[in-house]
Formats: structure tokens, C-alpha cells, sequence
């Protein structure tokens, strides 16, 4: 969407000037043409420099639910989504995997990317 | 050339003798004209362009309003009353509002404040528990939080609406200035909110959550557990007792997993007095604004009581750490609003293990075996367990 957009401009925009250079010598039709020139200019240039606001809302990042052995020697964890009722901290009911011990859960985020601007 | 637009030019150059065939006196008359109009109505086109703005903001903020009422309402129609019952309820209460106290007579400001706040949570309890007659205590805490957020987008919207009507009634330039100039801070503000409603109508834990989750991971680790902890040394709030490197420590936070702050600030006091002249230094820890460019989940220290309430709690202490000639230090995780009242960040959880780190460094450098330290997190306890 926003390359589009940015392509358009330059291309508005490089006519624009194009118009303007190579106007017609009649006096009647180049302030016509000066005319067209600026606005296509002007137009392409908003295009350019404009943020596409419009961008559509990214759904919010899914929560996840970290879930780890009790177990200090045992390394199991697992991550899947948030189911309600979690809270950090809880007691799970199943038991560990690899070696039957209880699991808490450990975590309860959601990873944001890094805005980058 | 057309037959049409042939008469019209000709038409003009008869209306404008002098300039027969020749357009630059017309195109100087149209810039002239142009040019007049400019600075007789620049502004008032400035205004219109803003006005547009501000509306454009405002159409968003009533979405956001609508969308978060409508929330609400779906969240509290599970917990027993009908939907009919509850959106009107919901009405009534949406503007409710609290008084801050007179501050003329500054004596005794504290206090009174501090009752116009307990008197306001009773309400809201009482509110909330009427309306969702069906929930246990930790949901009814996240469903107050769920009409806090309600009606912080609920305020916003009105309070913008005010100035923008204002604006287009009386075209008084400072009016819609003030408002446009502010719109962007506004719209970022109440977008976090209005992200953090999903947080909170779940009971998922949020980034201000953070000081309380330190101290339950500390305590754990030294053999803290959720029958070891007391309840209740002031409103919604108790601690573990346990025992660091021959200290002991009172880890004091907000009883979850429902989501409430306490009056952490009480509890502190609380415990001071009754461990008189035995406490040796108090530690908090919270969450804090970080600068925009600073990492998020970045850990930094200070003295000073780290608590964002309205004033009571940190008043109390800083009275009684004063008073006591305590050492009152503060260790805080930066994150930004939006983070402070979403769903927890993954990069705030990896700070935990440091925070952890500083307390005990803090505790093995500045204080003696023996001695007795509160460490008070403070946030919102919603989704984090004891
Ligand atoms: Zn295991």
C-alpha cells in the first residue's frame, strides 16, 4: 500500500515538473499548463511525504502462558496460549513430562516487536 | 478550443479592457486577490484545518468509548444480572466523580484525602459487587479495574468533545489551539488504555503489576510460600516473612491475583510501628515512565519512596521512615504507558532476575544480620499469584 502510494507521487510529481519545463508557447494554454503543473506537483509531493495513516490496526500481539518445572534439575517448559483463570504463580494440575513433578506457571506476556522509527 | 470556452475568454478580455490577449494582468489580479484573502483568512482556515483534525481524533475517541463500554458490558453480564439491568447501571456510574479536598487549609490535606479515596473504593466495590452479584473477590477487583478503564476513556471523550464544541461555537482560536496542540499525547494515552482493557477484563497480568511480581519471585527463593504469607496488615495488602542471609525481610505486596494496588504505604507504616526501632532499611519497588529512547525493562535505582498513588501512601512513608531514621531506597523497571497497562511485556519479565540481583546486593551491603527490612512492591496485582 504505502509503496504504491510513494510510486504514484514520484510519478504525479515528475510530470508535474515535466509540464511546467515543456508548457505550450500558446499564452493561453501554458498558464494552463503552469497551472496543472503545480497542482500534479503538489499533489505527488503529498503523497510522497505523507505517513500512511490509513494503515490498518494490527491485531494486538497473542498472550502467552509460560508454563515450567518445579523441578530445579529438570528444564521443561512450556508455552502456549493464555487460557482464562491463569495467573502467574498458579499451581498447574498436570504434572511435568519428563519427570513427574508439579509445574507452576512462570510467566504470562505477550512479545511486542520493537518499534522502529 | 470549444465554442463555449472561446466566448468565455472573450468574454472576459471585453469585461477587462486593456488586457486584450495578453493574461498576466488577469493572473496578477487572481494572485492578488489570492494573496489578500491569505492574510484576511489564513487563520481562519488554519482553525477550520484544525478543527477537522480534532474531529477526526474525536471520531476515533468515541469508537474507542463505545467499544470499551460495550466491553464492560459484555464482561459484567457473565457474572449474573441481565444485559438490560447492567447497561443502565453501567450509565449511571460512568461519570462518576471524586472531589479532591480543599487544599487552602493544607492541614490535615492527607488525611482527608486519604478518606475520600477509602470512601471511593468502597464504592465502586459496592458498585461492582451489586452488579455482578455471581463473582468471587479476585474477579470483582478485575472488574473494578475494567470500569476504571471505562471511564477513563469515557472522560477523555468528553473532556475533548467539551473543547472541541466550545471551539466551533465561539471559533475562539485558544480553545481549539489548546486541544489540537494536545491531541496527539491525548489519542496515545487513551489508546493505551484502550489496549489495556483486553488486560484487564481477562485478569491477564499488566506491566504496573511488575513491583509485586519481584517480590513474590524473591520471597519464593527464600522460602516464601502462599501459606506463609500474612493477609490484611492494611487494606488488601500483607507480606512473607522470610529470612535472607540472617535478616529478616518483610516482602510486602498486594494480595492477588485479582487486581488491586492495596495501601501498601499503610502496611509499611504498619509494620514499622510494630517492629519499633527494629527495621533498618526500607526498599520499594515499582514501576516507572521511561523516557521515550529508553529500553524497556531497563532497571535503575534511586532513594526515595518509588509509589505513583495520589498522596497518602507515599506521605506515609516517608513520615515514618523519617521519623524512624530508616534508609528508604528505590528500585524501579522503566516502561512506557502503554506497556505500564498492557499485558506484560516479554522484556519487563527478563528484568526480573536483576531487580532480584539489586535487592540482595542492596540487602548484604546496607544492612547487617539481624536487622529487620521491609521490601514493598508495589503495582497492580491483577493476574500474578501469591
Ligand atoms: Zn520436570
Amino acid at each position: 500500500m504505502g509503496l504504491i502510494s510513494k510510486l504514484l507521487g514520484i510519478i504525479f510529481a515528475a510530470s508535474g515538473i515535466a509540464i511546467l519545463f515543456f508548457g505550450s508557447s500558446d499564452p493561453v494554454w501554458s498558464i494552463a499548463y503552469y497551472i496543472l503543473g503545480l497542482i500534479l506537483m503538489s499533489v505527488g509531493l503529498t503523497l510522497v511525504t505523507s505517513r500512511g495513516e490509513s494503515k490498518e490496526r494490527k491485531p494486538p500481539p497473542p498472550t502467552v502462558t509460560e508454563i515450567r518445572c518445579d523441578n530445579p534439575e529438570c528444564t521443561f517448559k512450556e508455552i502456549r496460549d493464555f487460557q482464562k483463570a491463569d495467573y502467574i504463580l498458579k499451581p498447574m494440575e498436570a504434572q511435568c513430562p519428563k519427570c513427574q513433578s508439579s509445574m507452576t506457571i512462570h510467566g504470562i506476556y505477550v512479545v511486542r516487536e520493537e518499534e522502529s522509527e | 478550443m470549444v465554442k463555449g470556452e472561446l466566448e468565455f475568454f472573450e468574454m472576459i478580455q471585453m469585461q477587462l479592457p486593456g488586457l486584450e490577449g495578453d493574461f498576466t494582468g488577469l493572473i496578477n489580479i487572481v494572485f492578488l486577490v489570492f494573496i489578500i484573502m491569505m492574510s484576511l483568512y489564513g487563520a481562519r482556515i488554519q482553525m477550520w484545518q484544525w478543527l477537522k483534525q480534532i474531529e477526526a481524533g474525536l471520531v476515533e475517541l468515541e469508537r474507542m468509548k463505545k467499544e470499551s463500554t460495550q466491553k464492560a458490558i459484555d464482561t459484567f453480564k457473565k457474572f449474573g444480572r441481565p444485559e438490560d439491568e447492567v447497561v443502565k447501571e453501567l450509565a449511571r456510574w460512568l461519570d462518576y466523580f471524586t472531589i479532591m479536598p480543599v487544599d487552602l487549609d493544607p492541614a490535615g490535606i492527607l488525611k482527608r484525602l486519604d478518606h475520600l479515596l477509602d470512601e471511593r473504593r468502597d464504592r465502586f466495590q459496592e458498585f461492582v459487587s451489586e452488579l455482578a452479584p455471581e463473582g468471587i473477590l479476585s474477579e470483582h477487583q478485575s472488574l473494578e479495574n475494567t470500569l476504571e478503564v471505562t471511564q477513563v476513556l469515557d472522560l477523555v471523550y468528553r473532556v475533548v468533545r467539551h473543547f472541541y464544541l466550545i471551539g466551533k461555537k465561539t471559533g475562539s482560536q485558544i480553545m481549539i489551539m489548546q486541544i489540537h496542540m494536545q491531541m496527539p499525547d491525548i489519542m496515545r494515552l487513551a489508546k493505551a488504555y484502550f489496549d489495556a482493557l483486553d488486560a484487564f477484563a481477562e485478569g491477564k497480568p499488566i506491566g504496573d503489576g511488575i513491583g509485586p511480581l519481584v517480590v513474590t519471585r524473591f520471597a519464593r527463593e527464600y522460602g516464601g510460600t502462599p501459606d506463609s504469607y500474612v493477609h490484611e496488615i492494611s487494606r488488601e495488602v500483607g507480606y512473607y516473612p522470610i529470612e535472607v542471609e540472617g535478616r529478616i525481610v518483610y516482602a510486602l505486596r498486594a494480595t492477588g491475583p485479582g487486581g488491586t494496588v492495596g495501601k501498601p504505604g499503610f502496611a509499611v507504616k504498619k509494620l514499622v510501628d510494630d517492629n519499633k526501632g527494629k527495621i533498618a532499611r526500607i526498599i520499594t519497588v515499582d514501576a516507572a515512565l521511561k523516557l521515550e529512547g529508553e529500553d524497556m525493562g531497563r532497571v535503575s535505582e534511586g532513594t526515595g519512596a518509588a509509589i505513583g498513588d495520589p498522596g497518602p501512601e507515599k506521605h506515609a512513608m516517608e513520615q515514618t521512615a523519617t521519623e524512624n531514621d530508616i534508609g528508604i531506597e528505590a528500585i524501579v523497571i522503566k516502561e512506557d504507558e502503554a506497556a505500564a497497562v498492557g499485558v506484560l511485556d516479554k522484556r519487563i519479565l527478563d528484568s526480573v532476575p536483576e531487580v532480584i540481583e539489586r535487592i540482595k546486593t542492596s540487602i548484604l551491603k546496607r544492612t547487617k544480620p539481624g536487622d529487620k527490612i521491609i521490601l514493598a512492591g508495589i503495582g497492580n496485582t491483577i493476574g500474578i499469584g501469591l
